[in-house]
């Protein structure tokens, strides 16, 4: 019903560091990349639901342009920080028939959405999507291309998650040539003790040369990884690789707080409990991070994302279309996501579903000629609301009250009187500042986004303790 | 998904004609207060239909009209070749059944394109007391006339040229149908699908997704999902003349 955002929510003041704040806060909690999170999809909502979704997406007087995600589960050897669904193995067999999968879905789901419907935005993630090797991932966008109308436009978002140790040049110009336009490099850290530590050891030179390769063959946008809290990691060894992060001038860095869950992630078992750096340390990490990072041109999107001022991110969150999803945020409006593969999250309409998250299972449903939804989550006009509103938390540092009771027919005061009871406190430390208006994230409160999210989640607190399934909010 | 604001409140649905919202729309403006209770009898109010409920299926024998109260029908027609037309869109206080009103079974299929709710007039009850009652007698014809007006702006509209046309003249005419019955004229909820629409106005879903992007661009309207806002009201008029440059169906 609403139109776009008329109001245009000005740069937001870069965030400020107040350590004694940041350590009261530091607390379990989602990072929003759905509303509601992962942990509330259930297994009520699986095939029949998901192709009802479908039709009923086609059927918009103008139906939302289509997002695919493609998960690649392998990876050659595992770093032990990981969280990710993936699947370690050096078998060359096991992602050659996997991509056989891949394109079977592909051919199940597609015929789902009208034909009509382009593809503006697909995501290789993982695990790792480079083992796969040259004809397979030819092979996989030609099968794409063949269901899907795959845009060719220049604002499409094609990217692909690389593992540097595993990739040349000469495979970003393959990239490239298939239509990526994006590249996502994990680095973390390039300190050799760190890395020799996380059982990741990647050289600086060999990452500066696929940057500067994505460079040359055209990528619109290339994005880094980085974690603090990682074992081993000091002040002085992060700061040596922030600097050589930032001389390689990625037009986006993302550093994600590492989260240790050796009882949920069996790979960070093989992480030294002693070698982990005390919460202090870890915050400094953050500071510092915030300050050489911001120091060096960088403007913090949210959600340990920071771009380049004319990057495409930055330029969007300027121009208030600024978009979260599961791969962090993005610049496109609204779409229909479809996730392919095992464990890979659709969100279409206002549904989430998520693929069988075990081989075994994936591939059952493939072979059988069924969907592999295995659960999801059908939003009520509740959980609409709410997403909508943290979506402007996460993307604007602020929620315009006006535009949200339009929007949803709601008093704002009354209906979210809870959530302002639990703002009210984060308002006293100087994190948000509420008017009748707008509810604002301050400098100080930027670094603390989903503790004000936190406040409109209305599963928080009902069954699912935060600690067993999210990581530290800071 | 948001609920329409005229969503029609279950007492209202309940309450009689006496009450209800259309009732200038149904009933003579000088009907009195006992030939109003004596209609009571015979108008039935139906259970609310779930959407893609089915009122009333083309072949059946159902000699009712019924009046749309909230919601929306949609009514269509199987062709020789099996293929489906859409007739038409019926929004709250239009009248549906007209083609029952013979001795024949429908030759339409009537359902619920989202929840709404029905008032049922069995036909023969109705002659009776309209009969009675020449006021109430005037009004069906009156009624009769303007549904078959409705109906000729399809024809009207199947006339145009330019695809661009067509839509205008269909978004113009739900406006004003909007208008008519004190609903904010500017604010549309289309409950159908753009294949429901392509069907009535004779184009292919992606002619109908081009065209709205197009008056999306050319700042006529605003669309977001199924909510769609009128913005130039003028231009959409002129649109719908079927007069425009080849800029607008470009």
């Amino acid at each position: 019903m609403m139109l776009a955002a008329l109001h245009r929510p000005a740069p937001a003041a870069a965030p400020q560091f107040d350590r004694e704040v940041i350590a009261r806060y530091d607390t379990n909690g989602p990072r929003y990349t759905s509303y509601p999170t992962a942990p509330h999809f259930h297994e009520g909502f699986g095939e029949a639901e998901f192709r009802a979704v479908a039709h009923a997406s086609n059927e918009d007087p103008i139906p939302a342009p289509l997002s695919l995600y493609v998960h690649v589960p392998f990876c050659p050897s595992p770093c032990f920080y990981c969280g990710c669904t993936r699947i370690i193995t050096r078998d060359r067999r096991k992602p050659l028939a996997y991509v056989d999968r891949l394109v079977r879905e592909a051919a199940l789901v597609a015929p789902l959405f009208d034909h009509d419907r382009e593809v503006s935005q697909l995501h290789f993630g993982g695990g790792t999507p480079n083992v796969l090797d040259a004809p397979s991932l030819d092979f996989l966008m030609a099968e794409l291309g063949r269901c899907f109308d795959l845009s060719r436009a220049p604002s499409r978002e094609f990217g692909i998650e690389v593992d540097p140790r595993l990739a040349t040049p000469a495979d970003i110009a393959r990239f490239a040539a298939l239509g990526f336009n994006r590249l996502s490099l994990g680095i973390q850290d390039f300190d050799a003790d760190v890395q020799r530590a996380v059982n990741r050891v990647q050289g600086v030179a060999e990452t500066r040369a696929l940057l500067e390769a994505a460079q040359r063959h055209g990528f619109r946008s290339t994005s880094v990884d980085l974690i603090y809290g990682l074992p081993l990691q000091t002040r002085e060894r992060f700061a040596t690789t922030l600097d050589a992060v930032v001389s390689m001038r990625p037009r986006r860095i993302v550093t994600y707080a590492y989260a240790h869950l050796p009882e949920r992630f069996p790979a960070q078992r093989r992480i030294d409990r002693h070698d982990l750096p005390d919460a202090a340390t870890r915050l400094g990490l953050l500071e510092l991070a915030v300050e050489r990072l911001c120091g060096a041109g960088y403007r913090y999107i949210g959600m340990d994302h920071f771009a380049l001022p004319d990057d495409d991110l930055a330029i969007a969150q300027a121009n208030g279309s600024l978009q979260r999803n599961f791969q962090g945020y993005s610049t496109h409006a609204r779409s229909d996501l479809i996730g392919l593969g095992m464990s890979s999250i659709s969100h279409v309409g206002a549904s989430f579903s998520q693929n069988a998250r075990d081989l075994p299972n994936y591939e059952a449903a493939i072979d059988a000629g069924r969907l592999p939804v295995c659960r999801g989550l059908a939003l009520d006009a509740d959980d609409l609301i709410r997403a909508d509103v943290i979506q402007q938390l996460m993307c604007n540092d602020e929620i315009d009250v006006g535009r949200v009771e339009a929007v949803h027919r709601i008093d704002f005061a009354s209906y979210f009187r809870e959530a302002l009871d639990r703002l009210g406190g984060l308002a006293a430390d100087g994190l948000v500042s509420l008017s009748p208006t707008r509810v604002v994230v301050a400098a100080r409160g930027r670094l603390l986004l989903r503790n004000v999210a936190m406040c409109f989640d209305r599963y928080l607190g009902r069954g699912l303790p935060p600690k067993m399934h999210y990581s530290k909010t800071v | 998904m948001t609920s329409s604001p005229e969503v029609v409140q279950l007492s209202e649905v309940r309450a009689s004609c006496t009450q209800c919202a259309w009732q200038t729309l149904c009933l003579p403006a000088s009907l009195d207060g006992t030939n109003l209770e004596r209609l009571d009898e015979v108008v039935r109010k139906r259970r609310p239909l779930r959407r893609g409920e089915v009122l009333y299926r083309e072949g059946l024998r159902h000699a009712a009209l019924f009046v749309v109260r909230s919601g929306t029908l949609k009514t269509s027609t199987t062709l020789a070749d099996g293929d489906t037309q859409v007739l038409g869109f019926h929004l709250p206080g239009e009248i549906v059944g007209f083609d029952g009103l013979v001795d024949e079974p429908h030759h339409s299929t009537a359902e619920a394109l989202e929840d709404s709710s029905v008032c049922e007039v069995p036909v023969a009850r109705l002659a009776e007391i309209a009969a009675q009652i020449p006021l109430l007698q005037q009004q069906v014809y009156r009624i009769m006339g303007r549904e078959f007006s409705r109906e000729q702006m399809h024809a009207v509209m199947m006339g145009r040229r330019h695809a661009m046309a067509r839509l205008a003249l269909f978004l113009h005419g739900l406006s004003e149908r909007r208008r008519a019955c004190n609903h904010d004229p500017d604010s549309l909820h289309l409950s159908m699908s753009r294949q429901d629409v392509a069907n009535y106005l004779g184009l292919v879903i992606e002619t109908v997704s081009r065209l709205f992007s197009r008056l999306q661009s050319l700042g006529v309207l605003a669309v977001d999902r199924r909510a769609v806002r009128i913005l130039d009201h003028a231009a959409l008029a002129e649109l719908a003349q079927g007069e425009e440059d080849s800029r607008a169906t470009a």
